[in-house]
């Protein structure tokens, strides 16, 4: 599903991601775990198409995100750390904008909308100005515009940050139906317990290079994923 | 701290002129003064000249009557309405719409400190554009009239007084603004209005202030004496310039009371505005059907929202859609005696008075620059384009198509007001046409051109990348500029050798070829760079 090979990004002198390669498939919960500037964020606004890369390739179902940047797109959604969503629109202004970017019939939109709006208990709120929003009504409705074209990869930066308990386990209710069927999930987070109960498969990474990936059992073993994460950030300082 | 916020408010306005965003790093000291230069050349060399002209023509008879005082009157009252009208929408969004109101409100910063440095951006647009009139006004009364010690300290804090008072204009107008905006709905249109308003008010006395100028030139004495004795106040003020003792005492007091007095009602409601989330009734959301729109629809249908959503906006970009109409309706109503009085003097040169109706619709239509500053305006939600399944160009052409839309419409209205008042040939009308609408083009490109080569993100307060960015204000004074050349190759450069038509056809093609050219650059390196953003 989303092929990461050899990335680097360097700004400046500093390189943000230096030679990292992840492959996520069908069906997996991908977690990315890493200390604040550990270089998350950019490998994923890398995937998105937001930042543009010195080295490397990404490839969406075999396609490259340099080579076939619109292609790629539509496959995926993206949900950026902090929701800076456009403030002058109304939630379902918001909505319909994404819907129609993403060609998806007035039909489709309108059971999605429904059923998603209806379950983060957004509804209501809809026909508000996004400005009036709170970060958490933020979160849920770039959450419900991501899910709107149902793609088939979605790349989450932070996705609970702000999210209410019910909203949270609502999110990893959905995660796993993208999942289940035949989608992909790659998402950064800091809530390692979240990671450890949700993920599939985890990478860590660490000034940029990943130190280490593979299925939960595998990175962290018997230990608890806190455990072996502050481990690898001790022995690698 | 006061220093910490004014160095922030200081960075955020300069930011272009020292921070070159595409290499992402400080620009050199020959490209931080190239840009200052030509900022100073803008705001001197046009809108100073002007004024410095008008002062050239009245200083001399006024202080030869001995009415230096009217003098310094009239041109302290441009000052502070040329002053207000630049500053006065800047004070709404500057103090209470700031993104980082909240941010800094949660700090330990008292809020009169932060009120203060919110209103030094204020006094700085205030005192930029009153300084534009009242510096030259000054340095001709220097040079034609009297130099003592007593007039220098007087103009000099006649310049202060000027500056304070617009601010406290513009403070008490942001107020009423700011006030009237929690209570209403559709605010983005009742600010637009009373501004609209406001600036009909401007333009009205400044009509009247040509008459009233030669009026008063010719008979200084009576008038002198007539507002002397019945604007008592206004001669005061007029005084403070020719630097007597008593005026300058109670001028000063006077304005600097007032300034108290809005500060005090600004600082005591300055929390429960900036923080206030309106008082207006939840809209309660009701499903209705909805058509699916094209990608580009949906991108259009988003930049219109974006410019209808903002008075700020609107009224520093979008001025064209209301002036250009008002253009054509007062060319159907007085264009036959102005054709008349323009064909009496220029006559002997053919094609003038058709070439200035031409140019009359470009300075109108230059009014119109919202595509300049909208590249900057994505701000933080720049991720969106970049990461939508849109291409770069489709975003870019969403963006001109809103300024070719808002701006062809009136001027095809206007093109029809000109046809029905001036007896045009067929070829002579479709080239007009032509012409100008090619020039409608050609200043949405470039002000788009002008956005992607100077784009900023990261802004707070929208005024920073609508009003005082390089971008918006190149895009107008180019608009202005295009005009003076318009008329200046056919006037003064022989163009009128070669005909109305044979000018305005060759004017037309080297614009075309100039919109063609930047088309190219957008499509290519625009393109990427606003990927890159």
């Amino acid at each position: 599903m989303l092929k990461i090979e050899h990335l680097s990004k360097i700004y400046g002198d500093k390189k943000a991601v230096d030679d990292l390669t992840l492959h996520i498939n069908s069906g997996e919960i991908y977690g990315f775990i890493g200390h604040n500037g550990a270089g998350k964020t950019t490998t994923l606004k890398s995937v998105v198409g937001i930042l543009q890369f010195d080295q490397g390739e990404i490839y969406i179902n075999g396609k490259s995100v340099v080579g076939n940047p619109i292609e790629c797109k539509r496959e995926i959604a993206y949900i950026p750390d902090n929701p800076d969503l456009y403030d002058f629109m109304t939630g379902i202004k918001y909505l319909n904008f994404i819907a129609d970017i993403f060609a998806v019939s007035a039909t489709d939109r309108k059971e999605r909308i429904k059923k998603y709006a209806d379950l983060f208990e957004l509804t209501a709120d809809l026909a508000q100005p996004i400005a009036a929003y709170s970060h958490g009504m933020k979160q849920k409705l770039a959450i419900i515009a991501a899910w709107i074209h149902e793609p088939k990869l979605i790349i989450m930066d932070e996705p609970f940050v702000g999210l209410d308990p019910k909203a949270s386990h609502l999110l990893k209710g959905m995660m796993r139906e993208v999942c289940n069927a035949g989608g992909a999930i790659f998402f950064s987070t800091h809530v390692l317990e979240v990671a450890e109960k949700l993920c599939d498969k985890v990478a860590i990474i660490k000034d940029g290079r990943l130190i280490r990936s593979g299925t939960m059992e595998e990175v962290k073993g018997d230990d608890s994923l806190e455990s072996v994460f502050l481990e690898l950030e001790e022995e690698l300082c | 701290m006061l220093k910490l916020l004014l160095k922030k408010q200081m960075t955020e306005i300069f930011r272009n002129y020292f921070y070159d965003q595409k290499k992402n790093r400080a620009r050199s000291k020959f490209g931080i003064f190239g840009y200052m230069v030509l900022f100073v050349l803008m705001m001197a060399g046009m809108l100073g000249g002007m004024f410095t002209y008008l002062s050239l023509t009245i200083c001399t008879p006024f202080a030869a009557a001995g009415m230096d005082w009217l003098y310094f009157a009239i041109m302290g009252l441009i000052a502070i309405l040329l002053g207000t009208f630049g500053s006065v929408f800047n004070t709404y969004s500057c103090l209470y719409l700031s993104k980082d109101n909240d941010l800094l409100l949660s700090m330990p910063i008292p809020v009169n400190i932060l009120m203060f440095s919110r209103l030094l951006t204020v006094y700085l647009m205030g005192l930029m554009y009153s300084s534009v009139v009242i510096i030259p006004a000054v340095a001709v009364y220097w040079i034609k009239a009297t130099l003592s010690l007593g007039v220098i300290l007087g103009s000099l804090l006649f310049i202060l007084l000027i500056s304070v008072f617009v601010l406290t204009l513009s403070c008490a107008l942001g107020f009423v603004v700011a006030k009237i905006s929690l209570k209403l709905k559709n605010k983005s249109f009742i600010t637009v209005i009373i501004s609209l308003a406001f600036f009909g008010a401007y333009y009205f006395f400044y009509f009247k202030a040509q008459t009233v100028i030669q009026k008063l030139i010719a008979n200084a004495a009576v008038y002198g004496a007539k507002i002397k004795g019945s604007a008592y106040p206004i001669y005061l003020f007029g005084r403070v310039g020719t630097g007597d003792l008593l005026a300058v005492i109670s001028v000063s007091a006077v304005i600097f009371g007032l300034f108290a007095v809005i500060w005090a009602v600004i600082s005591r409601s300055f929390l429960k505005i900036a923080t206030a989330s309106g008082n207006t009734s939840k809209r309660v959301y009701k499903e209705k059907a909805v058509k699916q729109r094209s990608a580009f629809s949906a991108l259009l249908v988003k930049e219109f929202g974006k410019f209808l959503s903002s008075p700020v906006y609107m009224l520093n970009c979008g001025l064209g859609i209301l002036l250009i109409p008002l253009g054509g309706v007062l060319l159907l109503w007085q264009g036959s005696s102005v054709i008349s009085i323009l064909n009496s003097i220029f006559g002997e040169r053919v094609g003038c008075t058709p070439l200035l109706l031409c140019a009359f619709v470009c300075m109108l239509a230059s009014m119109n620059d919202m595509a300049a500053p909208s590249v900057s305006l994505e701000g933080k939600n720049i991720w969106l384009m970049q990461s939508l399944p849109v291409t770069p160009l489709q975003v870019i052409y969403a963006k001109l198509s809103v300024q070719l839309i808002l701006t062809a419409v009136p001027v095809a209205f206007c093109i029809a007001c000109m046809a029905i008042i001036y007896p045009y040939t067929v070829i002579e009308l479709l080239l007009t046409a032509a012409l100008l609408l090619s020039y409608v083009l050609f200043s949405a490109l470039f002000g788009l051109f002008l956005g992607l080569k100077m784009p900023n993100l990261n802004w707070t307060s929208e005024i920073t990348p609508i009003k005082q960015s390089l971008s918006a204000m190149l895009a107008l004074f180019s608009g202005f500029g295009y005009t003076a050349l318009l008329c200046v190759g056919f006037m003064l450069l022989d163009g009128w050798k070669l005909g109305f038509t044979g000018y305005i056809a060759l004017f037309g093609a080297v614009t075309l070829i100039l919109c063609a050219i930047i088309w190219l650059w957008i499509k290519k390196s625009g393109s990427n760079r606003f990927a890159r953003l």
